[in-house]
């Protein structure tokens, strides 16, 4: 493999992984306020692409009009999910939501799989590529990133700059304390869960227009988007993108080497291999 | 037990051993499949449901047992059941170091483990073509005698639920309770809990392995999909859960049940399996989080202290 080869493979996966930070990151901040994992993340990433993409499919309208529709959707249904199930088993063991999101997991797939069959979609919006340096980036990889890039960096910004933000963030180191200075902690859940579902849904936006998706993909989007918090370090929001920056990369590298579906396995090895290795990962905190 | 528990054991045992005897083909293969949901349901519930440590990926132990099987069948012409015990031992062979590294994992970390661990052995079945064929899969010579995998697959049921009840009535079992409840204090009084938690691990593995090559034989043909396929080990978190986690009876009552019911609906259905299995985990997850069993006792009529 030449020197050239090697930097294509790096940038391709770094694009990627912006993308797939943006998800983690969802991820990362209902594990933070709840000490809830989100069995159905992969999920919400598919009903997030699937809305880009029948918007794109039946009126024409371009993605990135259709992320602007994909986000408030996938908040609202963020929202229900931690209004009605979620929320009676915050506080309980882990586990008991994790089974339970698997269930939410399943129904969405069941839907998505009667409602659209089981054929793969993709928006092809962006085509071709831009020569830098002599690497080729494909448009729809450079956009992809540039809009992951300034969500993430936004939704940072109303983590550090907000009110609300703040509330979160309080709710995250002590859900008793936060109650006590007068959050109103039950909203702050809400809109935990429900941004982070819009930040699902942006993701599933955006992956779109990279790569086919069929409505069983979940499962697969969950244990990535898993892989990349634990190797970045839980309930860290920068270790999200080091994490996602890594796996990235390792999936490129080995789809280059192997095969795309052995990318996958390389990077559950790679989730299985840092739970045991670092389980702080590599931003986080020991617990 | 009792001289009428005994009793009502017995009858149960000979009448299931009548039954093939008795009922055409197509109920007997129902009833063989409902033998091996309740072998896997009460397989996982020793390490998920006695020991807490909840698994979501024991297909990965069915594939694995159903794959070496199949191939010691088909390449070196090994009989079918010394392959199916061939494909047990390898998966609790695989258990065993996997044990050692993953169950130092907790909670959501280690079920979040297995399914990375089964997602990625499918992938693996898939991609080694030379050895698995990958996606085309592997074809077996048929199995001409249906009563002869009935009682295979019955007499792997009778041993995993004997195991279950034996381990559960033991100070093992209590050593095990005692991880689930709390894993430190057991590790203060002085119960070495590595040991025990990977021995129940490996005993866990054992018995999907088993029905794993049964089920090879049994349908003479395996892919990847239909042997690692998510759906077994959401199966094996729903059955244990919907009849009761962490006793004897609950996995029996709970394979059973589902397996009625997915003979009932799901055939005429199939295309709401998933949801109807997710529906169902949301609400035992939410309004009887003990299952049937912990209704039954509620209600009276099981007594309080009933624990197998």
């Amino acid at each position: 493999m030449d020197f050239q080869t090697l930097l294509q493979l790096t940038v391709g996966g770094l694009l990627l992984g912006a993308v797939y930070a943006l998800a983690a990151a969802g991820l990362n901040l209902i594990f933070g306020v709840m000490r809830v994992v989100n069995f159905a993340h992969g999920d919400l990433m598919m009903l997030g692409a699937y809305t880009t993409f029948w918007l794109y499919q039946l009126w024409g309208i371009n993605p990135v009009v259709g992320l602007f529709a994909a986000m408030p959707l996938l908040f609202a249904l963020g929202w229900v999910l931690q209004r009605f199930l979620v929320n009676r088993l915050v506080g309980q063991p882990p586990l008991m939501s994790l089974i339970m999101l698997w269930g939410v997991s399943l129904i969405i797939i069941n839907a998505g799989l009667l409602a659209w069959t089981s054929n793969v979609r993709s928006v092809p919006y962006f085509s071709g590529g831009i020569d830098l340096a002599g690497i080729s980036i494909s448009r729809s990889r450079g956009a992809a990133f540039l809009m992951a890039t300034v969500l993430s960096v936004a939704v940072w910004l109303f983590l550090q700059r907000t009110r609300w933000g703040k509330a979160i963030r309080a709710t995250a180191q002590s859900a008793e304390m936060a109650l006590v200075c007068g959050i109103n902690v039950d909203r702050v859940r809400l809109l935990t869960f429900g941004l982070a579902a819009a930040m699902a849904g942006a993701a599933g936006n955006l992956l779109i227009t990279i790569l086919a998706i069929s409505p069983g993909v979940g499962p697969t989007f969950l244990l990535k988007a898993f892989a990349i918090i634990v190797i970045g370090g839980l309930g860290s929001f920068q270790g999200a993108f080091i994490g996602a920056l890594v796996v990235g990369v390792l999936e490129s590298f080995s789809s280059f080497t192997i095969s795309a579906q052995a990318a996958d396995a390389v990077v559950y090895f790679a989730l299985i291999l840092f739970l045991l290795v670092r389980p702080g990962g590599l931003m986080g905190a020991r617990e | 037990m009792s001289w009428a528990r005994w009793g009502v054991l017995g009858l149960t045992l000979a009448v299931l051993a009548a039954l093939p005897l008795l009922l055409p083909s197509y109920r007997t293969a129902f009833l063989l499949l409902t033998f091996m949901y309740v072998t896997l349901a009460s397989s996982w519930n020793i390490i998920a449901g006695y020991t807490g440590y909840v698994s979501f990926g024991h297909a990965a132990f069915f594939g694995l047992g159903a794959y070496t099987a199949a191939l010691l069948i088909i390449r070196l012409g090994v009989h079918w059941l010394a392959a199916a015990f061939a494909g047990a031992f390898v998966a609790a062979l695989l258990a065993l170091p996997l044990g050692f590294v993953l169950l130092r994992l907790r909670g959501p970390y280690f079920a979040i483990a297995m399914l990375g661990l089964a997602a990625a052995l499918e992938v693996v079945a898939n991609t080694w073509v030379t050895l698995t064929r990958g996606g085309s899969g592997l074809n077996l010579p048929p199995a001409l005698s249906l009563v002869q995998v009935y009682f295979a697959m019955g007499l792997a049921m009778v041993a995993v639920v004997a195991v279950s009840y034996r381990i559960i009535t033991s100070r093992y079992g209590l050593r095990l309770v005692a991880i689930r409840e709390d894993e430190q204090a057991a590790e203060a009084m002085g119960i070495n809990t590595t040991v025990h938690k990977v021995s129940a691990f490996v005993i866990s593995a054992f018995f999907p392995g088993l029905v794993g090559g049964f089920y090879a034989w049994h349908l003479s043909y395996i892919d990847p999909n239909s042997v690692f396929r998510p759906i077994l080990s959401i199966g094996m978190v729903i059955m244990t859960m919907f009849g009761g986690i962490g006793t004897v009876s609950g996995p029996i009552l709970g394979g059973v049940l589902l397996s009625l019911v997915s003979e009932v609906f799901w055939a005429r259905l199939p295309e709401l399996h998933r949801g109807v299995f997710g529906a169902l985990i949301i609400i035992v997850i939410l309004l009887l989080p003990g299952g049937i069993i912990s209704l039954l006792k509620s209600r009276g009529m099981l007594p309080q202290n009933w624990r197998v």
